[in-house]
């Protein structure tokens, strides 16, 4: 088997999908925090109210401002706050999306092993973005 | 200017210049720049240090995310490398990010200001190795730790394998579970590990380096998102400003001796992390 074929098809597979993953939420990031600044969207908390919380630990900022947490967000994209979440958020399953690309081409070329690791690592990003075990 | 009097947007447009010099530093040091962002953000902002965390993940993750692609086609970063590595590094960092929410802000000051010394010292004294010409062991073989790149400077075809595979994965284990605890993306110890413990070669460290961050980051990121942890008004200029700066400190690395990079980045981090040390100690507000 020609390893360096492989690792090159397997490397530019996985680029191709980061350049275009990370241009995406750049763009998405920098569009929304405009809308946002702007008033063009409405906010959850007015901007000039920000000064008094962001001073506070997290728990007590949820606790005063009743703001979301865990995947509350996403019924509130409307606020300017929470759509600029999602778009950050898209940074946060870009790795997970290159590695579910690349994970068919080492099957293909028999890197069970690599294509293990690859799939265990999608399944940790998925549990991690889940929720389900962010205690604390 | 008193904090209180100021107006909400100076702070995101400070932010903004402040990331925007980080992100050069960081490209110069070969790190995500989590590890300067935190302290200097978290002593000199008004923002709480849950938020600063959360943001200094996000900063990492975006910085290293954006140079992965020229990475991976310049073969500076090895998938092959990498994957087993983050995927030990993702789990203690997620661990890490769990466990640093629930510890008391003085003690993660504290712990931050003494970790921070303590890999500035490293850096300071260690000396780079040029690795590659080392045979693979068991566990590497088996994953084929191995490749090889273009050098323009040494105008040579370098290949190479690493070794002490199993103390990577701790070595790594280690990284990840302090990255997700303080929110800093570690690169300064990624490079070390691999470079002088695996024997990578040093440019190869490097770039895997920042390919790593940006994976382990990605499990860490989440942990702050659904603590609502991760404040927009903070978040995305500290992204823009990042993007920015390490454009610019990518075309001045190629112009700047790297032993001039080498001591800004031990001083800006011993300033940083005594300040970190002092605040969480109590002996300077």
């Amino acid at each position: 088997m020609d390893v360096r074929q492989d690792d090159t098809e397997v490397q530019e597979a996985y680029a191709r999908w980061l350049d275009a993953g990370t241009r995406l939420s750049f763009a998405a990031s920098l569009a929304a925090f405009v809308l946002y600044v702007s008033g063009a969207v409405p906010s959850y908390l007015p901007l000039e109210s920000l000064p008094r919380y962001w001073g506070l630990p997290v728990a007590e900022f949820l606790r005063q401002t009743g703001a979301p947490s865990g995947w509350g967000w996403l019924g509130r994209l409307g606020s300017g706050e929470y759509l600029n979440l999602a778009c950050i958020a898209l940074l946060g399953v870009t790795t997970a999306l290159c590695y579910a690309r690349i994970v068919p081409i080492l099957l293909r070329s028999g890197e069970r092993l690599q294509a293990g690791l690859a799939i265990t690592q999608i399944v940790v990003l998925l549990a991690a973005a889940s929720g389900f075990f962010a205690g604390g | 200017m008193e904090v209180a009097a100021a107006p909400w947007w100076i702070w995101p447009l400070a932010l903004f210049a402040v990331s925007f010099a980080i992100g050069i530093v960081a490209v110069l040091g070969g790190i995500g720049g989590g590890v300067l962002f935190v302290p200097i953000v978290g002593s000199f902002f008004p923002f709480h240090l849950d938020f600063v965390r959360g943001a200094g993940l996000a900063f990492a993750l975006a910085g290293t995310l954006s140079a992965g692609p020229m990475l991976l086609r310049n073969r500076m970063a090895s998938l092959r490398l990498v994957t087993p590595l983050a995927l030990a590094g993702s789990v203690a960092a997620f661990a890490g990010a769990v466990v640093g929410l629930s510890l008391p802000t003085d003690a993660l000051q504290t712990a931050l200001g003494v970790t921070i010394i303590a890999i500035a010292a490293l850096i300071a004294t260690t000396k780079d190795r040029y690795g590659g010409g080392v045979e693979s062991d068991a566990l590497g073989a088996a994953l084929r730790m191995r490749g090889e790149f273009q050098d323009p400077a040494a105008q040579a075809r370098i290949d190479w394998r690493t070794h002490r595979t199993l103390a990577g994965f701790g070595a790594f284990g280690a990284i990840g579970f302090l990255g997700g605890l303080f929110g800093l993306g570690a690169g300064f110890a990624n490079v070390p590990a691999l470079n002088l413990l695996m024997a990578a070669p040093l440019k190869v460290a490097v770039g895997s380096s920042g390919l790593i961050i940006s994976i382990i980051n990605s499990s860490a990121a989440w942990v702050y998102i659904h603590h609502g942890a991760l404040l927009p008004v903070l978040v995305v200029p500290a992204i823009l400003g990042v993007m920015l700066g390490s454009r610019i400190g990518a075309r001045l690395l190629a112009v700047t001796p790297a032993a001039t990079v080498r001591r800004v980045v031990i001083f800006v981090m011993l300033l940083a992390g005594c300040r970190a040390l002092l605040r969480g100690t109590g002996l300077w507000m």
